[in-house]
């Protein structure tokens, strides 16, 4: 079954991310930083109300920190926290097919991690993601 | 009490109707031992919300029924039908009770001994029959709601405060017209408004949950006639309602286990050494991500001994298995489900029963319990329950351009490094700062939290005392105090170890709450909690007697001397509320009014300049407090040179020398001797009866006359009350059986010929007169 997926520029690599998984699309102010917080967060940020956590994504795929100009980020709601996860690009929103991510491809631990299967995107293999998984400090399991 | 009351029937309301379906369940298998025990915890919690009440009937049933589902439990009795029903009726008559009490009208009570003689082992079957009164269920005035909306309505509501924020600086910036401005205005003030009430539907002061106490405490201790001194520290904290209404049974048992079992007679205490009246402690803390309530009691502590000789005969565990294991765990037997370390079962706290329910109830809300027994000497009962969403009084410090908040309550004081009263030092490798001859380890912010810090020495220190000790935290400036309410933080940043929330202020920039035993252990400081004196041990120092004394400047430019510790605060206050009424000048603050004393007698001229920057010191004597108006506050010494006394009396005491200067010490006694409200101690006031047919004219007009003149006006006496003089009029047949003196008013202001000795209700002086002679004659008599 044809579920909605984004395709966003994450660390420099397209990947698929399940709307589900996806509060909103913003584009974050003010980031205040957070001291002594392990790589990949970036700081806070305030949404309306409401505090968001952002998050570096290419820390927790296991590539280096992006000091990247962007920022518009996909915001996801773990275990009644917000986190901003913040993307270069947002290409499209579009229905796709998930296909079985079949062993044999050599993944990086992190991609392994955060890797849920393949969409097929204008004829071109797109990686789709779990977003829980580009937390740090969440436990992986739902 | 009201508002009490609503609580606890609604609650009541709701618990019955969720244990409708274990009641039957119970009754179609009795050994079920579940629903025996979930009955149970509802009769138990009854009995004690209505202890508090004053709901005799209430606890007399319910005291009934859990004496019976105690016996149940610890398997002296088996629950047979006829149990079962006998209880059941008693659950049910609560439930028409509460209906009843709820609408205001009376029930019959006739059948409640019938209900209560068939709980009895082997009573007859004739269970009593349901009042049969049918009770029209009044419509509640209050509503539940799902934490979700109210978290919907404060979410929405700190947006609406940033739109308004936005819009006034985009009006600033462009200009606008004054109808603009006005409206904005208005909005700005609906806005707060509406804050405040909508953060109230969440939000509660730990007062609502504290303020009964003194009223339990001192019943409870009149029940089982014990002195109690309570002390309540920490009402200001604000919490998660919830979390309010969960902690209310804990709480509340616990207290009254402490002086049930904690704290011993007077004649124990007489014989143990210790001070007759048992001190109780209640306080609430924040720490860290969470909230504290310890209760601490000076009694006897637990009787490990007792509890596990106790424990094996009930529970059929071995004794010698129970002595083998941990200190800390044999404490912990207390929590064991039906046991005691008191041999009779008093109507105040059972049978210890309910430490199991109090865990178990705790720990439903994440939190957990501490102990720390020192028998014979006190049990102090921690209450550790995570901060979910509160509102605390912060300070704000900026450190490296970024701002952080840091608890109030958790701030001992905030020193400027200036002048030869602080030094700052090193010390092998670490850095120690003395402030006024006491040494504190320092530990500079930037520096922990890893932020670009220069070298030159820190310009303000922050003293925070975390448990076991306090320690200096070096910060660049201390920029404002604010109330906020603070949320816990992703578990990412609470793994720094080092935060304890986040918020969002006004300003819309996200702001992490720092927490200061994560700075301490972080900056490697480890405190000897042992090393801690228990509290009022503390006022023994050694050496050379010294007072810490506050510098400041008085309004007539002169610098003063006063007490610290007589001081409760120093506080900024508005011209505005400040006004000459009453005989006095008033200073409005805080809801309160307060005296405002001067070393000036003419305060009119000094109001008359235009002052603004005006502070006061709120001095308070335990009962009372004054505001002694100064212009700034300086600094803050210690006074080892004795003072010169002063000639006369004034409000000035006497002189004392600091850095060779000579500099006058403020006499607080006569100050408040002078200016303060209701010096007399009201006890020890006299009491005046007001009696007869025109107690209503007299309790109106007469009653501030009298109150000035020393009394404790009464139109009832209370129980152990004793008139010194009763005020009647002329008309009135009193039957007053002693030889208290009565002085009667007239209507007339000239006397009738033939009538005894009466005074013109409208002669002042002849009454106060009048008084003074019936006291004359008692302190004669």
């Amino acid at each position: 079954m044809a579920k909605l997926f984004l395709i966003a520029i994450i660390a420099g690599t397209t990947v698929a991310i399940d709307s589900q998984q996806v509060d909103s699309v913003v584009d974050i102010g003010h980031i205040t930083p957070i001291p002594r917080a392990e790589a990949g967060i970036v700081g806070l940020a305030a949404l309306r109300s409401r505090v968001v956590t952002v998050i570096d994504a290419s820390g927790a795929l296991g590539l280096a920190p992006q000091s990247g100009s962007s920022n518009r980020a996909v915001i996801t709601s773990v275990d009644h926290h917000h986190y901003a996860i913040l993307v270069d690009t947002l290409l499209d929103v579009a229905p796709f097919e998930e296909t079985q991510l079949s062993s044999g491809f050599a993944l990086g631990d992190g991609w392994q991690r955060a890797s849920r299967a393949i969409v097929d995107h204008n004829s071109s293999p797109i990686l789709s993601i779990n977003l829980r998984a580009l937390i740090p400090g969440v436990a992986l399991a739902a | 009490m009201d508002d009490l009351l609503q609580e606890f029937i609604a609650e009541t309301r709701e618990t019955l109707e969720a244990l409708a379906g274990g009641i039957v369940m119970w009754e179609a298998n009795p050994s079920d031992r579940t629903r025996l025990d979930a009955i149970f915890r509802f009769v138990h919690t009854v009995k004690g919300s209505c202890g508090f009440l004053d709901l005799p009937r209430l606890l007399r049933l319910s005291h009934a029924a859990e004496d019976t589902l105690a016996a149940v439990r610890s398997g002296a009795r088996k629950p047979d039908t006829r149990t079962v029903n006998a209880v059941l009726a008693i659950v049910d008559r609560i439930g028409e009770i509460i209906e009843a009490i709820d609408i205001g009208v009376s029930l019959d009570d006739r059948s409640e001994d019938l209900l209560i003689a068939a709980l009895a082992e082997g009573a007859d079957s004739a269970v009593a029959q349901a009042s049969g009164i049918s009770i029209q269920r009044a419509p509640t005035r209050s509503i539940r709601l799902s934490v979700a909306l109210l978290d919907r309505m404060m979410s929405g509501m700190s947006d609406m405060v940033l739109a308004r924020n936005e819009l006034a600086r985009h009006l600033r910036d462009h200009g606008a017209e004054p109808s603009v401005e006005a409206a904005l205005e208005r909005l700005s003030l609906t806005v707060a408004d509406m804050r405040d009430t909508v953060t109230q539907t969440r939000m509660q002061k730990i007062d609502a949950l504290f303020s009964v106490l003194p009223r339990m405490v001192r019943d409870t201790a009149a029940e089982l006639n014990k002195a109690v001194a309570l002390s309540v520290e920490g009402a200001n904290v604000e919490l998660d309602r919830e979390m309010i209404e969960m902690m209310r049974d804990p709480l509340v048992h616990m207290i009254r286990n402490a002086i049930d079992h904690g704290l011993e007679s007077s004649v124990d205490r007489i014989a143990a050494g210790k001070n007759p009246v048992g001190n109780l402690s209640v306080v609430a803390r924040q720490l860290g991500n969470q909230i504290i309530i310890e209760i601490q009691d000076d009694g006897r502590g637990i009787d490990v001994d007792r509890l596990i000789i106790n424990l094996a005969a009930s529970s059929g565990q071995s004794e010698a298995a129970l002595r083998m294991l941990p200190e800390q765990a044999q404490l912990d037997l207390i929590f064991h489900p039906g046991l005691s370390s008191k041999d009779n079962v008093t109507t105040i706290s059972g049978r210890g029963v309910g430490m199991d329910v109090v865990r178990a109830n705790i720990e439903q809300l994440g939190g957990r319990i501490d102990l720390r027994n020192t028998p014979g000497r006190g049990l102090c009962i921690a209450i550790h329950v995570p901060l979910t969403l509160s509102i605390i009084p912060t300070i704000i410090v900026g450190v490296s351009g970024q701002r952080f908040a840091l608890s109030r309550p958790s701030i001992e004081e905030i020193v400027r490094v200036r002048g030869d009263a602080i030094r700052i030092d090193a010390l092998g490798d670490t850095m120690v700062a003395t402030i006024r001859k006491r040494r504190f380890p320092l530990l500079s912010l930037a520096k922990l939290l890893g932020l670009p810090s220069s070298d030159e020495p820190p310009a303000t220190l922050v003293v925070v005392t975390v448990t076991g000790g306090s320690f200096a935290l070096a910060v660049d400036e201390v920029l404002d105090t604010e109330e906020l309410v603070i949320k816990p933080a992703p578990p990412a940043v609470m793994a720094t170890g080092l935060f304890a929330g986040q918020t969002l202020p006004d300003t819309g920039l996200p702001m992490l709450l720092l927490d200061a035993a994560g700075l301490a252990s972080a900056g490697g400081l480890r405190f000897n909690s042992e090393a801690r004196a228990p509290a009022g041990d503390e006022k023994v120092s050694e050496g050379t007697p010294s007072q810490t004394m506050l510098i400041f400047r008085d309004i007539d430019g002169a610098k003063r001397l006063a007490p610290l510790a007589t001081i409760e605060r120093v506080e900024p206050v508005d011209r505005a509320d400040i006004q000459f009424t009453a005989g006095q000048w008033r200073l409005s603050v805080d809801a309160m009014i307060i005296p405002l004393a001067t070393v000036l007698d003419d305060v009119a001229r000094y109001f008359a300049g235009d002052e603004t920057r005006l502070s006061v010191l709120r001095i308070a004597d335990g009962q009372t407090q004054i505001a002694y108006l100064i212009t700034e506050a300086i600094d803050i010494v210690e006074l080892t040179d004795a003072m010169i006394a002063g000639r006369g009396t004034g409000p000035i005491a006497g002189v004392a020398t600091i850095d060779g200067e000579q500099v006058e010490i403020i006499d607080v006694h006569w100050v408040f001797a002078r200016y303060a409200d209701g010096c007399r101690s009201d006890t020890a006031a006299p009491v005046l009866l007001l009696a007869g047919e025109s107690t209503t004219w007299m309790e109106s007009f007469l009653r501030p006359v009298l109150e000035n003149a020393g009394y404790r006006v009464r139109t009832a006496l209370r129980a152990g009350e004793h008139p010194s003089v009763t005020l009647a009029m002329d008309s009135d047949t009193l039957s007053i059986a002693d030889a208290t003196p009565v002085i009667r008013l007239r209507h007339a202001v000239h006397m009738s010929a033939n009538a005894g000795e009466t005074i013109f209700r409208y002669d002042r002086a002849a009454l106060l007169q009048a008084l003074d002679q019936c006291r004359a004659g008692e302190r004669a008599g």
